[in-house]
């Protein structure tokens, strides 16, 4: 072999001062370093080189970026899949191989794993089960064999602790990978096939094939307290039975992995964040300081699916397009799943100080719970306007405010579409405070359906049921249909 | 046929593992009898007389610089192996950087938006095209609006597993040299943690939206700031500082999140930018900017390209004098942070008695209460820092002098008090009183106890 792959010098181990310079870190006959050697060569073999990210683990091998001449990446204790994954995405030309021990990929980094092995994106997993932790000083490793004698397992592995995983099978049945081998280093034959699989790997990923993952079963001379070839026979004649060679999944796929370059073009990405050159007409004659001086507060309260956010939402944007200040503040997390939902809304002349409305100048509710609730709060010489078709006894406030009972929901059944009703409610607000004219509503509500062009008319047609049932325009018709 | 090139071995590299001697169909290598006097290890010894050159015992070896084949006849003992191996097919060049662009973005009316959504199209228009993310509340949405609007960008989002693996996908394409982010909240931001160090330690660039809820443990969702101590003195483990940003407003949601691109690549490390749960949920005006942001590609990553193979992403230092020589080279940086980017926005503070100060939700009710009292003729004002990590106390030093009473307003425990105080402490500030307003829970404090506290405070005074 003439590798080129392996730097001429190991400036990063020691400075590559002295022998450092041209030997490696491991033990004698550590299976590492014949993995390493199959890396190098696949790399050479596929001349990729220049493309290449090798993200080391956490672990024995955590120096790896000692010895490959090509672009190095050391990663966080377990989670070399997934900073492999955001190599890949950054630049899809690349070709990354994460590189684990058994104690990174199958202890501390078993979603990190099994999550990238999901995805399926093409990456290369080189997996080093030597059956014990080397770095740390032979503990306990997920793959430790039953009765195997660790430092964390003195006594040998029992039952307790769980029995060996098997991760080439684990992966092997997920749907993402197309390939899942496991090698070893033991003897002639072995290390011949150890080769060809993970040069295999490699060529999946170079061809944007697949994930592919390659268990290596690898002496630890030092940790198992042998020779290196009494190791290379206890991998063979005690780990072999647990862990059995050969391929878990080879599974054809036609070349799919391709990403285009990002886009960074202006226009392309004003559209998609809605922004729009089109100045908007304003309609207010100027704030309405009537409602409140320099801040109006307003609350919508209702249930889910009431439409309480997306009025507050109109109400925002038809403020802001007077040149207002205005904010919404939604009720979200698991209040806003299913049961309540209410939203607080400020409209301010110049700025929004508090954005939260404990006492609102307006209420909107759009059932009983939240008029009784939130009803109280209302300031004195506030407005409440409520739903009269689903709130049939409202309760009664002695602080001053006015209050409307509006049949929201009935206009916007008899409408033949209930989900306007919020729109019903704006048609109310405006005719009951005036606090916006109605045209600039009407502007608010077209900005917001502008893709939905259709849906226009039944909206313009409910705000304008809300003023005319302000106005008592509005006959209640004598059996509810509710 | 073409005779094979046949091994030979540098003593001094081989460990004497013997892994090769079985692997020889031929028996042409023995465990040799003599210490190795640099290695204080046995070399094998070769006698290839029978060798076929198969090559069985260099693939058996695992040195890279142990067994090796003969390309040509020679006397090896007397080359040193830079020579030997003769020149390299593919030579290192020096990294350099593919530049980026600064595009013209027209004029646009007013957005009305959410805070979360701005601080995403903050981060489009920053180059921000790879998203990973966890869904947490109350900083989904910001993740949602990119994962709908990063594939017609051609960008990328991933939905990680965890929180652990998403800071450790940034990790990767920061690594890459290209802009990325997360949106999170605050337990998933203390998963983030042992990823952030190692981040700052690799000199990573990333930036982190953590919209800050009610804790400890899982708490609520309600707004708090009770992870300023976390994000200014607790960034993982080691050495950490981050630039840490305090939005007001949607407007600034977007604006600090393009800063935070800008300022997270000039200084290789990760800035995080905190708000309440409701800067990020509250909607309102968000005025887009004039130009976007085409990112290049730096010189220092790791792209996967032959103008960026020579180079490193890694946090490892075992000499212990490199460790330190890199702590001060980091700490050096946090400095410059310190010197240039204090930021803090000053409301009415020229020739204020009492400054309230605050930042996020509670700043804009502070900035209420200041302005209810000016009306009744107090000379209030408000400090609102907009960089929490550099505090800015360049800003605060000159206006102290008048300064009798600063008043705290936070949702938390004086997490931003205890900023303001070590501030003091470390300029030799002789420290006014300092009083606060505290709410916990998910309970911001109300401009009315501000207002009720600046007067309480106000009569001990006079
Ligand atoms: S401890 Fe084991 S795995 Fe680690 S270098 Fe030594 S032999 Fe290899
Ligand atoms: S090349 Fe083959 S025959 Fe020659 S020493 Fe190596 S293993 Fe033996
Ligand atoms: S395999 Fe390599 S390191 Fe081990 S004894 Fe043989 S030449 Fe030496």
């Amino acid at each position: 072999m003439k590798s080129s792959i392996f730097y001429e010098k190991f400036e990063r181990h020691a400075h590559g001062e002295g022998l450092k310079a041209n030997s490696t870190h491991y033990c004698p006959g550590c299976g590492h370093g014949l993995a390493h050697k199959y890396l190098a060569e696949a790399i050479d073999e596929l001349q990729i080189q220049n493309r290449t990210v090798l993200v080391s683990p956490v672990g024995c091998s955590v120096f790896m970026y000692y010895y490959f001449d090509v672009g190095n990446t050391q990663a966080a204790h377990g989670r070399a899949p997934a900073v492999a994954l955001g190599h890949k995405v950054a630049n899809p030309e690349s070709i990354v191989i994460s590189y684990q021990g058994d104690g990174d990929l199958a202890s501390i980094g078993l979603a990190e794993i099994i999550q990238a092995a999901q995805l399926g994106i093409p990456i290369s997993v080189i997996f080093i089960n030597n059956a014990i932790y080397g770095m740390t000083g032979g503990q306990l490793a997920p793959t430790t064999l039953m009765e195997q004698k660790t430092s964390t397992s003195p006594h040998g592995r029992n039952r307790i602790m769980g029995q060996p995983l098997r991760m080439a099978e684990m992966i092997a049945q997920i749907d993402g990978p197309m390939y899942v081998e496991r090698v070893a280093l033991f003897d002639n034959k072995q290390r011949n096939h150890a080769k060809k699989a993970i040069k295999k790997g490699i060529q999946l990923q170079v061809e944007g094939r697949g994930f592919s993952f390659v268990e290596v079963l690898a002496e630890c001379p030092t940790h198992l307290k042998m020779t290196p070839q009494e190791a290379e026979i206890w991998v063979r004649d005690k780990m072999l039975p647990v862990f059995p060679l050969g391929v878990k999944k080879d599974e054809p796929r036609e070349p799919w992995f391709k990403l285009n370059k990002p886009n960074f073009d202006p226009n392309k990405l004003k559209e998609l964040v809605g922004g729009t050159s089109d100045k908007v007409a304003r309609f207010s004659p100027g704030f309405p300081h009537h409602i409140s001086p320099s801040d109006i507060s307003l609350k919508l309260a209702g249930s889910g699916g009431d439409g309480a956010q997306t009025a507050a939402m109109l109400i925002t944007r038809a403020g802001i397009n007077e040149g207002f200040d205005a904010t919404h503040i939604p009720s979200y997390g698991p209040e806003s799943r299913g049961g309540t939902s209410y939203a607080d809304v400020h409209v301010a002349e110049t700025e929004v100080l508090s954005p939260a409305s404990p006492n609102p100048n307006i209420l909107i509710a759009f059932n009983a719970p939240s008029l009784a609730k939130f009803g109280p709060h209302v300031q004195n010489g506030g407005t409440i306007i409520y739903d009269s078709s689903i709130i049939t006894a409202p309760p009664i406030f002695n602080h001053g405010t006015i209050i409307y009972g509006i049949p929201f929901t009935q206009i916007a059944m008899d409408l033949g579409k209930v989900m306007v009703k919020n729109i019903v409610a704006l048609g109310a607000l405006h005719a009951a405070t005036d606090i916006f004219p109605k045209e600039t509503f009407l502007t608010a509500i077209r900005q917001a359906l502008k893709d939905k062009c259709a849906m226009i008319p039944i909206n313009e047609e409910a705000f304008e049921w809300g003023i005319r049932a302000y106005n008592g325009e509005y006959e209640f018709p004598g059996e509810s249909v509710l | 046929m073409k005779s094979r090139p046949k091994p030979y071995v540098f003593p001094e590299y081989c460990k004497g593992c013997g892994r090769c001697i079985d692997s020889c169909p031929k028996g042409c290598i023995t465990m040799g009898k003599e210490v190795n006097p640099l290695t204080g290890l046995i070399p094998i010894e070769l006698s290839l007389d029978q060798c076929s050159g198969c090559g069985l015992c260099i693939s058996a070896c695992p040195e890279p610089f142990g067994l090796r084949a003969q390309e040509t006849e020679f006397e090896f003992e007397l080359t040193d192996p830079k020579s030997f191996n003769g020149p390299r097919p593919k030579p290192l060049v020096k990294p350099f950087a593919i530049p980026g662009e600064v595009i013209p973005f027209a004029q646009t009316e007013s957005l009305v938006t959410k805070g979360t959504y701005a601080s995403a199209i903050g981060a489009l228009l920053a180059g921000c095209r790879h998203f990973f993310g966890y869904p947490i509340t109350p900083s989904t949405e910001g993740a949602e609006l990119m994962a709908k609007l990063l594939p017609d960008l051609d960008g990328v989002f991933i939905q990680a597993v965890s929180e652990v693996a998403t800071v450790n996908m940034m990790y990767g394409c920061s690594g890459a040299g290209l802009p990325c982010m997360t949106f999170t909240s605050s337990p998933g931001f203390s998963l983030m943690l042992e990823g952030i160090s190692y981040s700052i330690g690799a000199e990573l660039p990333g930036v982190f939206v953590n919209i800050m809820r009610g804790g400890p443990g899982l708490g609520n969702l309600g707004p708090e700031q009770a992870d300023i101590k976390l994000v200014c003195r607790g960034l993982g483990h080691g050495n950490t500082h981050a630039i840490v940003l305090a939005p007001y407003t949607p407007q600034e949601m977007l604006d600090l999140t393009m800063l935070a691109f800008e300022l997270t690549f000039k200084y290789r490390n990760p800035v995080i930018i905190v708000g309440d749960g409701y800067m990020g949920q509250m909607t309102g005006r968000v005025n887009l900017p004039k130009t976007m942001i085409k990112p290049g590609i730096p010189e220092w990553a790791v792209y996967g390209d032959e103008s960026h193979r020579g180079n490193l992403i890694c946090s490892i230092e075992l000499n212990e004098a490199d460790l330190e020589r890199n702590n001060i080279h980091i700490n050096n940086k946090y400095r410059q942070m310190t010197q240039n980017e204090q930021r803090a926005d000053l409301y009415h503070c020229d020739d204020a008695e009492i400054i309230l100060m605050a930042c996020n939700t509670p700043a804009r009710m502070a900035k209420g209460a200041v302005r209810e009292l000016r009306k009744q003729g107090l000379k209030v004002g408000l400090f609102r820092p907009i960089t929490l990590w550099p505090f800015p106390i360049d800003l605060l030093k000159p206006i102290l002098s008048h300064t009798k009473q600063i008043i705290t307003v936070e949702a938390g425990n004086g997490q931003l008090e205890d900023e303001l105080r070590m501030a003091l402490s470390h300029h030799n500030l002789e420290c006014p009183s300092i009083d606060h307003v505290r709410r916990f829970g998910g309970i911001l404090p109300q401009l009315k106890e501000i207002i009720e506290k600046v007067i309480s405070v106000e009569e001990v005074l006079a």
